[in-house]
C-alpha cells in the first residue's frame, strides 16, 4: 500500500512528473532557442513561470462555466500522470504493469486532448472554441497513424501489456530495427499530440490568440502549461519504451540514465523539428496524416504481420 | 457568445483592434463558417491624431517633425515627401549631395523594413525561426542607420532645403562592409523561400488578388508589383537622385502572398545594389540650403516611393510660415481597400498572412480606459489626465521627482 | 501621352476648360473645374483618357469655400489633380464610387473631417473619427479649435 503511494506521489508519479516536466521544458525551449540563434532561458525559468502563475489573480469569464473551466486543468494532469505509471520508466516492468495495459496507456493519453476542448468550448469566448474545435479535429488526423505504429510494435511482439512488450524487445535486440518506419511516424504523430510547430493548429497564436486557453489565467493557467509537460514527459517515454528498447538489465543507476538520455533525444528531435517549419493549416495537416502517415502507419502493422509468420521466435 | 445551436449559421469573430497577430491596431470583423471566411470588413480610424490639422498650427520645419512621427518605420518616407513637396512650392532646387544621401538613407530605410516585414510574415505562419533570423540580421542595418544619422528609427535627417547630417569616408565604408553580410544572408532568404515547403504551402495560393482588380481598387507597391502591376514611383516619377541611379523595377505575376515576398526579396537585392552605386556616385558640395521660412503661395504634390507603396503628400501654402492644408496618403490605405478581395473565400488561418503581406502600417491613437467590474455594475473612467498624474505619482514614491529633474537638466548646461 | 498632349485633349473635349488646365511641371497638371461640370470631366478623364488608379481626394477649406481636389494617377507617370469649389452653407458634391471603387475611404474622410456631404455614398462606418464623435464638429475647418476636456469619452 505504501509502495503504491509512494509509486503514484513520487516515483515515477506526480513529484518526480513536476521536477522532470520543468527539466523537459528547459531543454526544449534551450534547445529551440539555439536552434534560432538566441540564448535562451535559464535552469529555472520554468520553475518561475510557474511561480509566477500561481501568484496571480484568477479572473473566470462572467459566461463560462465555472466547473468545468476549473476541472479541466486537473483531470490534463491526471490522465497524463496516470498513463506514466503504466510506462516502463526503470526496468523493464512498469509500476502497475497488466496485460492489456498498452490500450490502457493510449487511451489515458488522449484524455488530454479532451479536457482542453472542453476547457475551450466551455470559455464560451469566439477564439477559445476555435481553438477547441481544432483541437479535436486534428485529434483525428494523428490518432490513427499513432494507434497503429504503437499496435505494430505489440503485434511483432505477441503481447498487449507495455511492460510484456519491452521484455520482448530488450531480449530481441535485432527487431528493434524493423520497427523503425513505425518510430518516424510516431515522432511525427507525436508532434501534433502535443501541438508543436507544425501541428500548433489549435494554440495558433497569430489566429486565435491563445485558442483553447485564451481565457485561462492564474494558477490554472499554470496548471494547463504543467500538463504540457507532463504529456510530454509521458508521450515520450512511451515512445522511449516501445521504440527504444537500450539499457537495460543494467543496475538502477545506469538504467535511469539511459532512460534519461533516451528521453532528451526525443525530445531533441521534437525541438529540431519545431524550429524548421511554419505552422500548416488544418486542412492541410489533415491531408498530410491521411494521406502519407496513416498508409505508412498500415504499412508498417502489414510488415510487422508478416515478420511475425516469417521469423522465428 | 452561446452558439452551439446554431452552428450552421456563421459565426462572426473580430480580429482586433487588438490581437496578437496584428501589430497596429485596425478592425475586422469576419464571419466564419467553420473555418473558412464567407464575409469580412474592416473598420479603421483607430490610429488617428489629427497631424493634419496640428500642421496648420505649426511652421513648416516645426511640421516635419511631426510629420516624420506619421510612422516609425516609414518615417524617412514621409519627412522627405514633405521636404520635397516645400521645396517645390518655394521654387528650391536642393544640392545634389544631399539628393544622394536622401537616397541612400531612404534605401536603407527599404532595407530595413523588408527585413521586418520577412520576420512578421515568419511569425504570422507560425514560423518563428524565420523571425529570429531575419530580426537578427535586421540589427545589421540599424546599426548602420544608428552610425550614420544617431537613430535606429526615425532618423531625423531630413530638413527642409536638404540634409542635416554628412556621411564621412570611414562610414562609407562601414555601410559597403554591411550590406555585403546583408547580401549573403538574402540569398539564403531567397533559397529558403523557394525552397522550403511549409512556407511554399501557407503562402502559394494565399490572398490573391487579380490584376484587374489591383488596377480597380488602385493597391500600390510590393502588392501591386506581385499581381503584374508595374507601377514604382522611382522609375516613373522620379525623385531624389534616382533619376542618375540604375536599377530595375521587380514584378511578378502570381498574385499572390508568395509573389509578394518574392518581389520584397528580389527589391531588398536592388537596394543593395542602389547603395553600392550611390556610394561611388555621391558627388561633392553642400548638404543643405537655407530656405526663407515664409513660403509663397502656391500647392505641390509630392509622391515617394515608401517602402510599402506610393506615399502622396500634397501641401497648400498661402505665404505665411504655416502651412494652410497638408495632406499625407500613406501607401496603406490605398491597399487596404484589396484585403477584402483578397480574403473572400479563403481560411481563416490565411487572414494574419494576408492582412500582413500588405505590410500594413498605422500609426498611434489616444484613446481612453473604461473598467467596469461585472459584479457592482460599478464604471470608472480613467481619462489621460489621470493616468498622467498617476504616473507622476508613482514615480515620485521610487525617488524620481520630474520638477526637480528637468530643473537640474536645464542648470547643468 | 505627355503633358501637353492631355492639356490639348482637354480643352478640345470641353471648351470651358480653356484657361483652366495649368502644367505646374513635368508630371503635374491642375485644373479647376466648376461644380456642375464637375461629373462629365471626372468620367471622362477616368474612362476615355484612362486616368484609370485615384490616388487620394484631398478636402480643404479655403476660408471663403470649400476645396475639394482628386489627385488621378496614369500608369503612375502623370498627376492630374482635378479641383472643385463648393460654397461653405450647405457642401455637396456626388459620390465617384461607381466609376473609381476606391474613393470610398477618401469620401468618408471628407464627411467626417470637413461636413461635406457626398451623395450616393454607401452606408458605413465612420472613418476616420470614433464613433462617438459629437454631430456637427468637423475638425479639418479652419473655424474649429480643439477642447481640452476633462470628462473623458464614456463608450471605450
Amino acid at each position: 500500500m505504501l509502495k503504491a503511494l509512494f509509486h503514484i506521489l513520487i516515483f515515477p508519479g506526480l513529484g518526480f512528473l513536476f521536477v522532470f516536466g520543468f527539466f523537459v521544458e528547459y531543454a526544449d525551449r534551450k534547445l529551440y532557442a539555439r536552434f534560432q540563434n538566441r540564448i535562451g532561458p535559464p535552469w529555472f525559468q520554468p520553475l518561475a513561470d510557474f511561480i509566477k502563475l500561481i501568484s496571480k489573480e484568477e479572473v473566470i469569464p462572467e459566461e463560462a462555466d465555472s466547473t468545468v473551466f476549473k476541472l479541466m486543468p486537473v483531470f490534463a494532469i491526471t490522465a497524463s500522470a496516470a498513463a506514466i505509471l503504466y510506462i516502463p520508466t526503470l526496468g523493464e516492468r512498469s509500476v502497475f504493469a497488466f496485460s492489456g495495459d498498452v490500450i490502457v496507456v493510449l487511451y489515458l493519453l488522449t484524455i488530454p486532448t479532451f479536457t482542453y476542448f472542453l476547457g475551450g468550448w466551455y470559455s464560451r469566448s469566439v477564439y477559445s472554441m476555435i481553438g477547441a474545435v481544432r483541437s479535436l479535429t486534428q485529434l483525428f488526423a494523428y490518432e490513427v497513424p499513432l494507434f497503429l505504429c504503437i499496435l505494430a510494435a505489440a503485434l511483432l511482439a505477441d503481447t498487449w501489456s507495455l511492460s510484456g512488450m519491452v521484455v520482448f524487445y530488450s531480449h530481441h535486440l535485432g527487431y528493434w530495427f524493423c520497427n523503425i518506419i513505425g518510430f518516424g511516424v510516431a515522432l511525427i504523430c507525436l508532434l501534433g499530440k502535443l501541438e508543436k510547430v507544425p501541428f500548433d493548429i489549435p494554440e495558433a497564436e497569430t489566429e486565435i490568440v491563445a485558442g483553447s486557453f485564451t481565457e485561462y489565467n492564474g494558477k490554472l493557467l499554470a496548471f494547463i502549461r504543467m500538463s504540457f509537460n507532463i504529456e510530454m514527459v509521458a508521450g515520450a517515454s512511451l515512445l522511449a519504451a516501445v521504440f527504444l528498447p537500450f539499457g537495460l538489465h543494467l543496475p538502477a543507476a545506469v538504467m535511469f540514465l539511459f532512460y534519461l538520455v533516451q528521453i532528451i533525444f526525443i525530445v531533441a528531435v521534437i525541438s529540431f523539428l519545431r524550429s524548421l517549419f511554419a505552422r500548416v493549416r488544418l486542412d492541410q495537416m489533415i491531408n498530410f496524416c491521411w494521406k502519407y502517415l496513416a498508409p505508412l502507419a498500415f504499412l508498417q502493422v502489414l510488415f510487422n504481420l508478416i515478420l511475425k509468420v516469417v521469423l522465428p521466435r | 457568445m452561446h452558439n452551439s445551436e446554431h452552428y450552421s449559421e456563421d459565426v462572426k469573430i473580430p480580429m482586433g483592434p487588438q490581437h496578437p497577430s496584428l501589430k497596429e491596431p485596425e478592425s475586422f470583423l469576419i464571419s466564419l463558417r467553420g473555418e473558412k471566411i464567407t464575409a469580412s470588413s474592416v473598420r479603421l480610424g483607430y490610429n488617428h491624431r489629427g497631424i493634419e490639422k496640428a500642421c496648420e498650427d505649426r511652421t513648416y520645419t516645426q511640421g516635419l517633425y511631426l510629420i516624420e512621427r506619421i510612422c516609425g518605420i516609414c518615417s524617412h518616407s514621409h519627412s522627405t515627401c514633405f521636404s520635397q513637396a516645400v521645396e517645390e512650392i518655394a521654387g528650391v532646387e536642393i544640392p545634389a549631395r544631399a539628393k544622394y544621401l536622401r537616397t541612400l538613407i531612404g534605401e536603407l530605410e527599404r532595407i530595413h523594413s523588408h527585413l521586418l516585414w520577412l520576420g512578421v510574415a515568419g511569425h504570422e505562419i507560425g514560423f518563428d525561426t524565420l523571425l529570429m533570423y531575419t530580426w537578427r540580421d535586421r540589427e545589421v542595418v540599424m546599426d548602420l542607420l544608428a552610425a550614420l544619422t544617431g537613430n535606429r528609427v526615425n532618423y531625423g535627417i531630413n530638413t527642409i532645403g536638404g540634409v542635416r547630417r554628412d556621411i564621412s569616408s570611414k562610414q562609407k565604408e562601414e555601410v559597403l562592409k554591411g550590406v555585403a553580410i546583408l547580401e549573403t544572408q538574402t540569398k539564403y532568404y531567397i533559397d529558403l523561400a523557394k525552397n522550403e515547403t511549409t512556407l511554399l504551402k501557407r503562402l502559394q495560393g494565399v490572398g490573391v488578388l487579380s490584376h484587374e482588380d489591383a488596377v480597380r481598387l488602385d493597391a500600390v507597391g510590393p502588392t501591386a508589383r506581385a499581381c503584374g502591376v508595374k507601377r514604382d514611383v522611382r522609375k516613373d516619377d522620379p525623385y531624389a537622385a534616382y533619376a542618375e541611379l540604375d536599377f530595375k523595377v521587380i514584378s511578378v505575376n502570381s498574385c499572390d502572398v508568395y509573389g509578394r515576398t518574392l518581389v520584397r526579396l528580389g527589391e531588398l537585392m536592388e537596394s543593395y545594389s542602389l547603395i553600392r552605386q550611390i556610394i561611388s556616385k555621391i558627388p561633392e558640395g553642400a548638404i543643405a540650403v537655407k530656405l526663407p521660412r515664409k513660403i509663397p503661395a502656391g500647392q505641390a504634390v509630392s509622391r515617394y516611393e515608401a517602402p510599402r507603396g506610393e506615399d502622396l503628400h500634397y501641401v497648400r501654402a498661402n505665404g505665411t510660415e504655416k502651412p494652410d492644408r497638408v495632406k499625407v496618403r500613406a501607401p496603406t490605405l490605398a491597399n487596404i481597400q484589396s484585403v477584402s478581395k483578397m480574403l473572400e473565400d479563403r481560411y481563416l488561418a490565411d487572414m494574419p498572412i494576408v492582412i500582413a503581406a500588405i505590410d500594413p502600417c498605422f500609426s498611434c491613437t489616444d484613446r481612453l480606459i473604461a473598467i467596469r467590474d461585472s459584479r457592482n455594475k460599478e464604471k470608472n473612467t480613467v481619462t489621460w489626465e489621470t493616468i498622467r498624474l498617476k504616473g507622476i505619482e508613482w514615480y515620485k514614491g521610487q525617488g524620481i521627482d520630474f520638477k526637480s529633474l528637468n530643473k537640474k537638466l536645464t542648470e547643468s548646461f | 501621352m505627355n503633358e501637353e498632349n492631355i492639356k490639348q485633349e482637354l480643352e478640345n473635349k470641353f471648351s470651358y476648360l480653356k484657361d483652366a488646365v495649368i502644367i505646374k511641371r513635368k508630371g503635374r497638371i491642375f485644373v479647376a473645374v466648376e461644380l456642375d461640370k464637375f461629373d462629365e470631366v471626372f468620367a471622362y478623364a477616368v474612362k476615355q483618357m484612362r486616368f484609370l488608379a485615384l490616388s487620394a481626394i484631398t478636402g480643404l477649406d479655403r476660408g471663403d469655400a470649400f476645396e475639394v481636389i482628386y489627385h488621378l494617377n496614369q500608369e503612375g507617370r502623370i498627376l492630374l489633380n482635378l479641383s472643385v469649389s463648393l460654397n461653405r452653407e450647405n457642401p455637396q458634391i456626388n459620390s465617384v464610387c461607381p466609376i473609381c471603387p476606391s474613393a470610398d475611404l477618401y469620401e468618408r474622410e471628407l464627411e467626417d473631417l470637413l461636413g461635406i456631404k457626398v451623395n450616393g455614398l454607401a452606408a458605413g462606418h465612420r472613418y476616420p473619427l470614433t464613433d462617438d464623435w459629437p454631430q456637427g464638429e468637423y475638425p479639418l475647418r479652419k473655424d474649429w479649435k480643439a477642447k481640452i476636456s476633462n470628462q473623458g469619452v464614456q463608450n471605450a
